[in-house]
């Protein structure tokens, strides 16, 4: 049995981020007999709906039960908790063919639930664990996944579409992950999303000197099935966005 | 040492009253593959599913000094095994009892905690466990390849008892299965219902140093067993420098 493999997706709201990872998710929940584990860690918590899953709860939720029967005194001793909320996380779950739907929720509004926070981290590390691989829909913030989802991940794919705003945030995270170690990675690199060309790709990438990943065109079967609300797990298999995504996909994997 | 004598018998009677049971020898030679870690089954590839959240579960782990209340090396089957389920998802009930030796008032809890973790240390290709002890339930998946292979509730049982042979307190177990109906796995939960109230004062007395028993949930279960009020007195003690901690390998 080889490691997990963990792949993260960031990206400021809007470039596009959920799209790509529910095109990703097919492609991988495709292999063979491979496992995967996809975690929504965007508080907007859009993947399922694009995946056209529904949530039964949230690791939030889980996390808001416990803190209340601590509060009320009921918590049972460290061993007994970690083996209810893996068992309640598991139950959280929701499956599909080839892959379950982890959503971690919305983030704490207040107090300081340090320990709480670090035991679900280590849950949904274990889980990890059993499968083959992990795709992370995050946000922009990417210590978000370090403090809630993950202290490392294989590969960092830092999404963009082709405007100013998406581009500049594209590099702050890149920054922040070099500079600050915000996540432990392997490799990092950018996938531009909506592109009209490869030129416009490659002046893009060269503002962020990142190693671009992928490029994806502006893709008019990803528009329609938005705007009718079905899944992108039915997207045409020969669309443009579905073949670069698993162009990507086999380089990832 | 007896923590659970009465439960114990009872359980005994019950196993008396169904004479049709299935029993089998455990085979300890016996292995399955391993897993690799990598032990999750999901839906779509189960075969059979145990003790879901959406059913009945009930899952206990009993212990005692008295030899005759084991039948070391037994795994009985109360309903179909695997291979026969009426239907993908089944309702589920497991009963360890153990023979044990050597427990003190000061070493039971740390004991218990160590049993408790056992069950999770089995790592079987296409077997997959989710378990709280707090709730008493135990949620199993094992996949359709698994079962194709033959995995069986002896297999699962046998490869139980390897493991709880490394814990030399343990000198004998037996273990039953129950997948007939809900009904039966409701009898069981009733029959060892305050069972897990003993666990949780154990649980209470161990991880906080609070000994006001006036303020105590647990008031009731302690009163009602020996064994727990000697705890307690040499959990104060300890707790209030009287005595010396033993010290645990842990």
């Amino acid at each position: 049995m080889g490691e997990t493999r963990i792949i993260a997706l960031c990206g400021k709201g809007g470039v596009g981020k959920t799209s790509v990872s529910s095109l990703l998710l097919r492609h991988l929940a495709l292999a063979k007999g491979k496992k995967v584990l996809a975690i929504d860690a965007d508080p907007c918590a859009g993947l399922a709906g694009s995946l056209g899953i529904r949530v039964k709860k949230s690791v939030d939720d889980i996390r808001r039960d416990l803190v209340a029967a601590i509060g009320k005194g009921r918590s049972a001793g460290a061993p007994e908790t970690l083996r209810m909320l893996d068992y309640e996380i598991f139950d959280a779950l929701s499956e599909a063919e080839g892959f379950a739907l982890l959503s971690i929720g919305r983030p704490e509004d207040e107090g300081c639930f340090c320990r709480v926070n670090s035991l679900l981290k280590d849950i949904i590390q274990d889980l990890a664990a059993g499968f083959d691989y992990v795709l992370i829909d995050g946000e922009a913030g990417i210590e978000q996944i370090n403090r809630r989802v993950m202290k490392r991940v294989d590969h960092l794919i830092i999404i963009s579409d082709t405007s100013a705003k998406g581009v500049n945030v594209a590099g702050t995270i890149a920054r922040v992950a070099r500079e600050n170690r915000a996540v432990d990675y392997r490799t990092m690199g950018l996938v531009l999303n909506r592109v009209r060309n490869e030129d416009e790709a490659r002046a893009i990438a060269a503002q962020v000197s990142l190693e671009m990943y992928a490029w994806i065109p502006e893709d008019e079967s990803i528009r329609e099935l938005d705007f009718q609300g079905r899944p992108l797990l039915g997207m045409p298999e020969d669309s443009p966005a579905n073949l670069v995504v698993q162009k990507l996909c086999k380089r990832l994997a | 040492m007896e923590l659970f004598p009465s439960h114990i018998l009872r359980i005994r009677e019950f196993l008396e009253s169904i004479p049709d049971r299935k029993i089998f020898r455990a085979r300890l030679s016996r292995s399955w593959p391993e897993g690799g870690g990598k032990d999750v089954v999901l839906m779509g590839d189960v075969g059979v599913e145990l003790g879901s959240p959406e059913t009945e579960s009930c899952s206990v782990l009993l212990w005692t000094g008295d030899a005759s209340l084991v039948r070391d090396g037994v795994v009985s089957l109360i309903g179909p095994d695997l291979a026969e389920a009426r239907q993908k998802s089944m309702a589920f009930g497991k009963i360890v009892l153990l023979h044990v030796e050597g427990f003190t008032e000061e070493n039971t809890f740390h004991r218990y905690r160590e049993m408790e973790q056992m069950r999770f240390l089995l790592d079987l290709k296409g077997y997959m466990l989710r378990a709280t002890s707090q709730y008493q339930r135990e949620w199993c998946r094992v996949s359709r390849d698994a079962l194709e292979k033959g995995f069986c509730l002896s297999i699962l049982g046998s490869s139980l008892m390897r493991v709880f042979r490394e814990l030399d307190y343990c000198k004998g177990m037996e273990i039953v299965f129950i997948t007939e109906d809900r009904d039966t796995i409701r009898k069981v939960r009733e029959m060892t219902r305050d069972t897990s109230r003993i666990i949780a004062a154990m649980n209470k007395m161990a991880d906080e140093m609070s000994f006001d028993c006036d303020e105590c949930d647990y008031r009731d279960v302690c009163n009602d067993a020996d064994y727990l009020k000697k705890m307690r007195t040499v959990y104060r003690r300890k707790a209030t420098g009287e005595e010396p901690w033993e010290k645990h390998e842990s």
